[in-house]
């Protein structure tokens, strides 16, 4: 009777840690993650539609958004794309071109980032596309100016109307390995201010900082590469991820280095379901 | 007659006077920038020794904050201009920079260690 008893209060407490590590399971899985960061936004704009955030800031700024659709009259990023027009279609020196590597191509952009198991790491859009060019033969482009932004903008403009789909594949445990560290970054503090990218666009969107307000982090992948005023030109995330840690007086990432594609690889994943509308033009 | 001279000796004694005070005046900022001359100067012969260790030291701290992912944007800056000053031989500059940075150092550091462990904020509703 003892030794019956002795193994009811052994199944209990086995029963009990699965049920815990289930809840926890499901309480840090990728999609309950995204559905807390959706309600963040329902429950601070209540008035805003889900759809709207692929606006960035001009989802919630109305007088910010007068001059943007102004902007978006004669955008600013439309040389850009001419210019990627030339660089999609132009052989590289082995004859080559862009479509031998992306045949889907052009409008690729809602295919990225994607966990890549034969290199074991996130793949983004801007990696893919120099690894293509040095298959054949090309120097790599760099990640945060220059001419990447005018291809990244061709394909961003014919992605246009695809929807945001990362997938977190549950066949390799380091593709949810990448996407957890991605989601720590988001929410660590660094920096002599001390801040995490969540403190600005999670805790308080539609607050000020100075003059400028904060924008929401829901649908902040979703119009890339960005023509901001402030640069003067077209521009990759990676670059826009330096520069805010740069304003938290963070020493910022290697462009393309796998904190800076973990990071988007999680922030795109919060983004799911949402439309593609790049290039964007921004402050 | 008498008064006529006491008047004019009194005029000639008050413009001595302010001769004399205007002299210290216009003398104070260049003395006070003899003084600091001689202070920095003692400063840049002093120490050679303990600039290059403060320096070392520096770039240790922002070498283990960076091992943390936690250096901050200006520490190898900061280290960079102590180093020019090193090399300029302005000790005491070099010194005051190369602390700052190895500060910054311990704090980014200290920073990353605790936030080593993720913790999802409150306003976030699980």
């Amino acid at each position: 009777m003892k030794h019956l008893s002795g193994k009811l209060l052994l199944l209990s407490v086995v029963a009990a840690v699965a049920v815990a590590a289930q809840a926890s399971a499901e309480k840090a899985s990728p999609e309950r993650d995204r559905e807390v960061f959706e309600n963040r936004y329902k429950e601070r704009f209540p008035d805003v539609a889900k759809e709207e955030y692929v606006n960035g800031i001009y989802a919630i700024d109305p007088v910010g958004r007068e001059s943007w659709e102004a902007i978006e009259e004669f955008p600013p990023y439309e040389l850009f794309i001419d210019d990627g027009v030339v660089m999609w279609e132009t052989p590289f020196a082995n004859g080559k071109t862009y479509k031998d590597c992306f045949p889907d191509g052009p409008g690729i952009a809602h295919k990225y980032p994607y966990w890549d198991k034969e290199q074991g790491m996130v793949m983004t859009l801007p990696l893919a596309l120099n690894q293509c060019r040095e298959k054949h033969g090309e120097k790599p482009l760099k990640y945060k100016k220059g001419s990447i932004n005018n291809i990244l903008s061709y394909i961003a403009s014919e992605s246009r109307g695809q929807v945001t789909n990362v997938v977190i594949p549950e066949d390799d445990p380091r593709a949810l390995e990448a996407y957890e560290k991605g989601k720590k970054f988001y929410y660590t503090r660094r920096g002599q201010l001390n801040f995490a990218c969540a403190n600005c666009h999670v805790q308080n969107p539609g607050m000020k900082i100075r003059s400028e307000m904060l924008s929401p982090a829901l649908g902040h992948t979703t119009h890339w590469p960005v023509y901001r005023s402030k640069w003067g030109t077209v521009g990759t995330l990676h670059r826009r991820f330096t520069g805010c840690n740069k304003q938290v007086r963070a020493k910022p990432f290697k462009a393309q280095g796998e904190e800076y594609r973990n990071l988007e690889y999680f922030l795109t994943y919060m983004s799911n379901g949402l439309t593609l509308n790049g290039p964007g033009a921004r402050k | 007659m008498k008064m006529r001279k006491l008047t004019a000796m009194l005029l000639l004694g008050g413009a001595v006077a302010f001769a004399s005070h205007s002299a210290v005046s216009a003398d104070k900022p260049a003395a006070k920038a003899a003084d600091k001359a001689a202070v920095t100067k003692a400063g840049n012969g002093g120490d050679k020794a303990a600039a290059e260790a403060a320096i070392a030291a520096a770039e240790s701290a922002r070498k283990k904050a960076a091992s943390a992912d936690g250096e901050w944007r200006d520490t190898g800056k900061m280290i960079k201009k102590a180093q020019a000053a090193l090399k300029e031989g302005d000790f005491a500059k070099a010194v005051k920079l190369a602390d700052k940075a190895k500060k910054q150092g311990e704090l980014g550091y200290e920073q990353a260690q605790a936030q080593q462990e993720l913790k999802m904020p409150s306003y976030l509703k699980y």
